[in-house]
């Protein structure tokens, strides 16, 4: 009897301690649709990038120097994107967020957008080489780019509070719409988020 | 009523084999803190300037990191592919070890109940404070050497991030709180990236950070960073601060930075000799008179060392049964041979440019006082794991005797008693995890020089061979250069 019992409590530790040994989680993939936010580490992720450049271009659009270049020039301005500045705490993907501004600007349909400064050297050189290697009547004259009338240019910044194990992280992205012939800045955005992240400091 | 002989035996035998099980388990689940000989293979390749080899021994030893020194695998290769050169695949090693470390804030109850029944190395490495900031350093170090400037300063940021919350949860002012070199390189990158402001609070911070932490540091306030504060202060237009810092350091000479404008920075960073290993210190505690002597003669008379020793000493006081060992980790230090490294910076046209590099950081200094500062820690719970085993053995003991019984019952009894306390002893060992590819000191030093294309040489003094490397700058821009001595 007593064998038995002590046995069994030998048995019931071994399983305990199997499992305390942890079992490899299975990897799972989940497709789901391209709108739905996932915050899984608290970091800038591309919801934060899509979000925030939907509303910051649409209330860039909003504003009247689009109406005042319009009723002036009687035509659409043309907006390049140009440098969009990390200062936050994160290797944050700033040419993902810049093609998201650039998708946002392009499909509004107010604004002419123009290829960046990395773009145009690859079309510039296309370029050239149509010069030699096309047909005549098909070969792209040099000179002909439109110059841009307004970029827009900004920073990501972010403020890290941190304590026991809770982070407060705030992102501040700022956008600025500058003219380019007179570096008049006719639109300044600004958009904030803030998350907090807890994280446990013991589970089982 | 006596019992068969054979019913005893089997029921004994399933006794015993489901103690045995029992050990056999945990010692299968304790996981192998040993890190082998691979840091001497690496060593090796790192005297030879072979970093690739240095990247392949740690690749290839993955395994024997084990799930649960991902970590330390993951610094390890970092430090090896940035020396390698291999800046960007570094970058993705560090930032796995980031990750990770950020991960394991969070416990297991599991997991620290299997420590405390086994040993330490049952435990996820993260990683010293110190060892976890030099982790963002050298990313910061890696997307400097990229030109990624912008990136490198994400890296100062975090440092800063990191420091901050390691002096907000550390009362202690005389304990690790801070870091000078960290402080230090942030205010190195600032500047170069043009953010003098930034520049002079972490120059103003790492000063104060040398200066509190001078008498454990081992590290005296880098003279340039005297010449860094007094340029920056005045940058500023900081007069009050730059009248300070003059009267401070009467004899540093320093040029502003309008007078950098159209030079190129070169700052070398050299890694200098092997950071400090930890061994096994065990302490043998007699609860008997008999288990007293048995102590006093085996320390004596052991000549044999490491696995063989621990063998036999499991054998030994498994036998007396009176004797509870408690393991602790012992700091190693292995200090370098070079005080100070010379680099001549020799141009295609016109004389060379020689700088000597100073002590930024003393590695083995901070593992001590790391060490040092959680060794009351290690010791309460050793001596409380050593105490649990001992008695989990003696449970196991009588309940084995009392479970056979009759007259196997004492012969049970011993073989239990030898196992189980043998085990106790087996499976004390000491956490000897640390991020060993770290040099024992980090050597420093920055001057600005024409632009053009350079040659770099390292001074014969230092015993290594003449460098091929060269490097090409620009006005206003910044080049780094990383070196390592392992002597």
């Amino acid at each position: 009897m007593k064998c038995g019992r002590h046995s069994s409590s030998v048995t019931l530790l071994i399983l305990v301690l199997i499992g305390f040994s942890g079992c490899g989680a299975e990897t799972k993939v989940t497709r789901v649709d391209e709108g739905v936010v996932t915050d899984l580490s608290g970091r800038w992720n591309d919801t934060d990038s899509r979000m925030v450049a939907e509303s910051m271009v649409k209330e860039a659009l909003e504003y009247p120097w689009l109406s005042n270049f319009s009723q002036s020039k009687h035509r659409q301005p043309v907006v390049i994107v140009g440098t969009v500045l990390n200062n936050s705490h994160e290797h944050i993907n700033v040419g993902t967020f810049i093609t998201d501004l650039e998708r946002e600007l392009t499909n509004s349909q107010k604004v002419t957008f123009v290829a960046g400064q990395g773009e145009r050297e690859e079309v510039r050189t296309e370029r050239k080489e149509q010069a030699m290697y096309a047909k005549e009547d098909t070969q792209k004259s040099p000179g002909k780019e439109i110059g841009a009338d307004y970029m827009m240019k900004g920073t990501i910044a972010t403020i890290l509070d941190e304590a026991d194990g809770t982070k407060a992280m705030f992102y501040q992205v700022d956008l600025q719409m500058v003219d380019m012939e007179s570096n008049a800045k006719v639109w300044f955005g600004q958009k904030k988020i803030k998350k907090v992240i807890e994280k446990k400091r013991t589970v089982f | 009523m006596s019992r068969p002989t054979a019913h005893a035996s089997a029921r004994w035998g399933v006794c015993v084999s489901a103690q045995f099980s029992w050990l056999v388990l945990i010692v299968l689940l304790s996981g192998c803190g040993g890190s082998g000989n691979r840091y001497l293979l690496v060593d090796n390749s790192l005297l030879a300037s072979d970093y690739q080899q240095a990247d392949a021994v740690i690749q290839k030893a993955e395994e024997e990191y084990g799930t649960k020194s991902r970590v330390l695998y993951w610094m390890d290769r970092g430090m090896t592919l940035q020396l390698a050169g291999e800046y960007q695949r570094s970058n993705e090693m560090l930032e796995q070890a980031e990750d990770e470390i950020d991960r394991l804030y969070t416990r297991h109850i599991r997991t620290e109940s299997f420590a405390f029944m086994t040993n330490d190395n049952a435990l996820p490495f993260e990683g010293d404070p110190y060892e976890q900031v030099m982790i963002n350093v050298l990313k910061a170090l890696n997307y400097a050497s990229l030109n990624q400037w912008q990136d490198a300063l994400v890296e100062a940021r975090r440092i800063d991030h990191r420091l901050n919350v390691l002096t907000d949860r550390t009362k202690d002012k005389a304990a690790y709180r801070d870091d000078g070199f960290a402080r230090y390189l942030s205010g190195i990158l600032y500047e170069s990236a043009g953010d003098v402001n930034n520049a002079f609070i972490a120059y103003r911070k790492a000063y104060e950070t040398f200066e509190a932490s001078r008498s454990w540091s081992r590290t005296a306030v880098p003279s340039q960073l005297r010449a860094d504060l007094l340029r920056t202060a005045d940058a500023l237009h900081l007069s009050q601060e730059f009248r300070e810092y003059q009267q401070l350091f009467p004899d540093t000479t320093w040029k502003t930075i309008e007078e950098h404008q159209h030079l190129a920075q070169v700052i070398v960073i050299s890694y200098n000799g092997r950071a400090p290993r930890k061994e096994d210190l065990f302490i043998d505690l007699p609860i008997s008179m008999d288990a007293l002597q048995l102590v006093l003669i085996n320390q004596g008379l052991s000549q044999a060392t490491g696995q063989q020793h621990r063998a036999a000493d499991s054998v030994l006081y498994g036998l007396n049964g009176r004797v509870v060992r408690v393991a602790l980790p012992k700091l190693i230090p292995q200090k370098t041979q070079v005080p100070v490294d010379t680099v001549s910076l020799i141009p295609e046209q016109g004389a060379p440019v020689t700088i000597r590099t100073e002590l930024v950081q003393d590695v083995t200094a901070l593992a001590d006082k790391a060490l040092s500062e959680r060794m009351v820690g290690i010791a309460t719970k050793a001596v409380a794991r050593a105490a649990f085993k001992y008695s989990a053995a003696e449970g196991a003991t009588i309940g084995a005797q009392h479970a056979v019984g009759g007259d196997a019952g004492p012969w049970v009894g011993l073989a239990v008693g030898l196992l189980a306390k043998g085990f106790a002893v087996a499976s004390e060992e000491a956490d000897k995890r640390s991020w060993r590819t770290l040099p024992d000191e980090i050597h420093l030093a920055r001057t600005w020089v024409s632009p053009g294309v350079y040659r770099l040489q390292k001074a014969p003094a230092t015993g290594v061979a003449t460098s091929s490397k060269t490097i090409s700058v620009r006005a206003g821009e910044s080049a780094v250069v990383i070196q390592r001595v392992i002597q």
